[in-house]
C-alpha cells in the first residue's frame, strides 16, 4: 500500500519536475545568456589591468541583462546596481514612459563586442565602444508592433563604484 | 450574396482609408530640439516613439505631419519611430547632441609635491544641456597657472574626451587648472607641496633629562619648505639598545626629546631621506 501510494505521488512529482527543467531549458534556449567581448588592446594613456577587464566583462554584462529585465518587464529595480547618473536616470524615464504607454522592449540573442577606447590615468573612468547586436521587439496591448535584428553602436562611459563598474553614460551613435 | 457586397466594399475602404505607404523620420535631429515626421497615406492610425528616456503612444491622421515635441528628444541615442494602421510601419533615426554646455573635468591629485614628472592629469567631457556627450570634435584649453606662470596647450576630444598630462611646477603653492570650450569653462586646483627633504640636518644638546635633538630647516632640494605634519624618525643608538623616536615638523624644524645618560649616536630620517648622525656624550 505504501508502495503505490509513494509511486502515486513519485509520478506528478516528476512530471512537476521534468516541466520545470524542460520550461528552465526552453528558457535558455529562447534568451540565451547575453555574449560581450572585450578588447582592451587599444585602451589609453592607461593599460587595463587584467582584474578590471574581467571586472568591466562581468558588470558589463549584468548591466546589459538588468537593462532587458527592466524593459520587458516595466520595473525599476534591475536598474539600480549596475547603472549610474545619467545612463540610469534615461532608463529610468524609459521604464515609466513605458508603463504608461503600456509598451515593453524585448532584448533577446545579445552579443556585444566591446573595445575599450580610454582608460583615465588614474583609473577613475573608462570610455568604450561597444557594437551591439540583438533581436529586438516592441509590444503594445498584447501585440508586436516593431521586431527587428538590430546592428548598433553605441559610446558607453563607465566608472568604478565602490565593488562594481557601473555605466554612467551610454549613447547610441550612428556610427564610430 | 446582397449582403456581402456592402461588407467587403467596407473592408476595401478601411484597407485603402488606413493604409500608410510611408513614414519619413528626420534625417538628421539634435537633442532638445522640435523635429517631425511625415507619414502618407489616410485614415487614421496610432503613433509609437520609443527611444532612450520615451515610450509614448499617441493618436495620428495619416498623410499628416508628425510633431516631435524638443521634451521627447532630449536624450541623444536611437529613437525607433512605429506607426500602427492596419499594419504597422516603421523607422527609425538618430538624434545627436546639442552644443556643448558644460565641462566635466577630472583633475588629479588634489595635493602633488613638486618637481614630480607626468604627476598631474586632467580629463576633461563635454556634455550638452540635456546632459548628453558632445562626441563630435571639440578643441579644450587646458590653462595651467602657478604663480605668475603660465601654460597652455589645447587637445581635440576624441569620442567626447580629451585629457592631459604634465609635470608638477617646481614652487609649492596652489596650482589652477582650467579646462575651457568657447565661453565653458571649469576650473580645478592642486595643491603643490614641497618634495621629499633634502640634506636633513639635526643638531642636539643633553639637558638635564636627556637629549634634546632637533633638525635644521627642512627644505626639499628646490627649497621649498616640507610641510608641517611630515614625519622625521630620530633613532638613538646607547650600546647595543636602540629606541626611535617619530615627531612631527612644526614651522619648518622637528624636535624631540630623548631619554638617555650615556653617550649616543643619534640620526633622522624622514621619508626614504636620511639625515646626518649625531654624537652626544655621556652624562658628566
Amino acid at each position: 500500500m505504501n508502495r503505490i501510494l509513494s509511486d502515486r505521488c513519485i509520478a506528478p512529482v516528476a512530471a512537476v519536475l521534468a516541466f520545470s527543467l524542460a520550461s528552465v531549458l526552453f528558457s535558455y534556449a529562447a534568451d540565451p545568456a547575453v555574449q560581450v567581448q572585450l578588447d582592451v588592446k587599444e585602451a589609453s594613456p592607461r593599460a587595463v589591468e587584467n582584474l578590471t577587464e574581467r571586472g568591466i566583462l562581468r558588470d558589463y554584462r549584468f548591466a546589459w541583462t538588468s537593462m532587458a529585465q527592466a524593459l520587458e518587464f516595466n520595473t525599476l529595480d534591475p536598474l539600480e546596481g549596475p547603472f549610474a547618473g545619467d545612463a540610469r536616470q534615461w532608463l529610468r524615464e524609459t521604464v515609466i514612459s513605458q508603463q504608461r504607454s503600456g509598451l515593453s522592449q524585448r532584448y533577446a540573442a545579445q552579443s556585444h563586442k566591446l573595445e575599450a577606447v580610454f582608460y583615465a590615468p588614474e583609473g577613475d573612468v573608462m570610455e568604450l565602444r561597444d557594437t551591439a547586436e540583438y533581436d529586438l521587439q516592441i509590444s503594445g496591448g498584447g501585440k508586436i508592433i516593431h521586431d527587428e535584428h538590430v546592428v548598433l553602436h553605441f559610446i558607453v562611459l563607465m566608472t568604478p563604484g565602490a565593488d562594481r563598474w557601473v555605466i554612467r553614460q551610454m549613447q547610441a551613435v550612428p556610427r564610430f | 450574396m446582397r449582403r456581402s457586397f456592402p461588407i467587403c466594399a467596407a473592408a476595401m475602404c478601411l484597407f485603402v482609408a488606413s493604409e500608410a505607404q510611408d513614414i519619413r523620420v528626420p534625417a538628421s535631429a539634435v537633442a532638445g530640439e522640435e523635429a517631425s515626421i511625415s507619414t502618407t497615406g489616410s485614415g487614421k492610425a496610432t503613433f509609437y516613439l520609443i527611444g532612450p528616456g520615451i515610450s509614448s503612444k499617441s493618436d495620428v491622421n495619416l498623410g499628416e505631419e508628425i510633431h516631435l515635441q524638443a521634451q521627447d528628444l532630449r536624450n541623444a541615442g536611437e529613437y525607433i519611430a512605429v506607426v500602427c494602421s492596419r499594419e504597422c510601419h516603421n523607422a527609425s533615426f538618430f538624434v545627436s547632441a546639442g552644443k556643448p554646455h558644460r565641462l566635466t573635468f577630472l583633475v588629479h591629485p588634489s595635493r602633488v609635491p613638486v618637481a614630480q614628472n607626468d604627476a598631474v592629469t586632467g580629463v576633461a567631457l563635454p556634455f550638452d544641456d540635456f546632459r548628453n556627450l558632445v562626441t563630435t570634435p571639440e578643441t579644450i584649453n587646458f590653462q595651467l597657472t602657478a604663480g605668475n606662470a603660465s601654460v597652455s596647450r589645447s587637445v581635440r576630444t576624441q569620442d567626447g574626451i580629451s585629457w592631459f598630462r604634465t609635470a608638477s611646477g617646481k614652487s609649492a603653492g596652489p596650482l589652477q587648472v582650467v579646462a575651457s570650450l568657447d565661453d565653458i569653462s571649469t576650473r580645478r586646483a592642486v595643491q603643490q607641496v614641497a618634495s621629499d627633504p633634502c640634506n636633513l640636518r639635526i643638531k642636539g644638546e643633553r639637558t638635564a633629562t636627556g637629549i634634546l635633538v632637533e633638525t635644521e630647516p627642512v627644505h626639499d632640494c628646490a627649497g621649498n619648505p616640507v610641510p608641517d605634519g611630515t614625519i622625521v624618525t630620530f633613532t638613538a643608538t646607547v650600546g647595543d639598545e636602540k629606541s626611535t623616536v617619530d615627531a612631527p615638523i612644526k614651522q619648518n624644524v622637528a624636535r624631540a626629546q630623548i631619554v638617555a645618560s650615556g653617550p649616543a649616536v643619534i640620526s633622522a630620517a624622514s621619508g626614504v631621506v636620511m639625515g646626518n648622525e649625531l654624537r652626544v656624550g655621556g652624562r658628566p
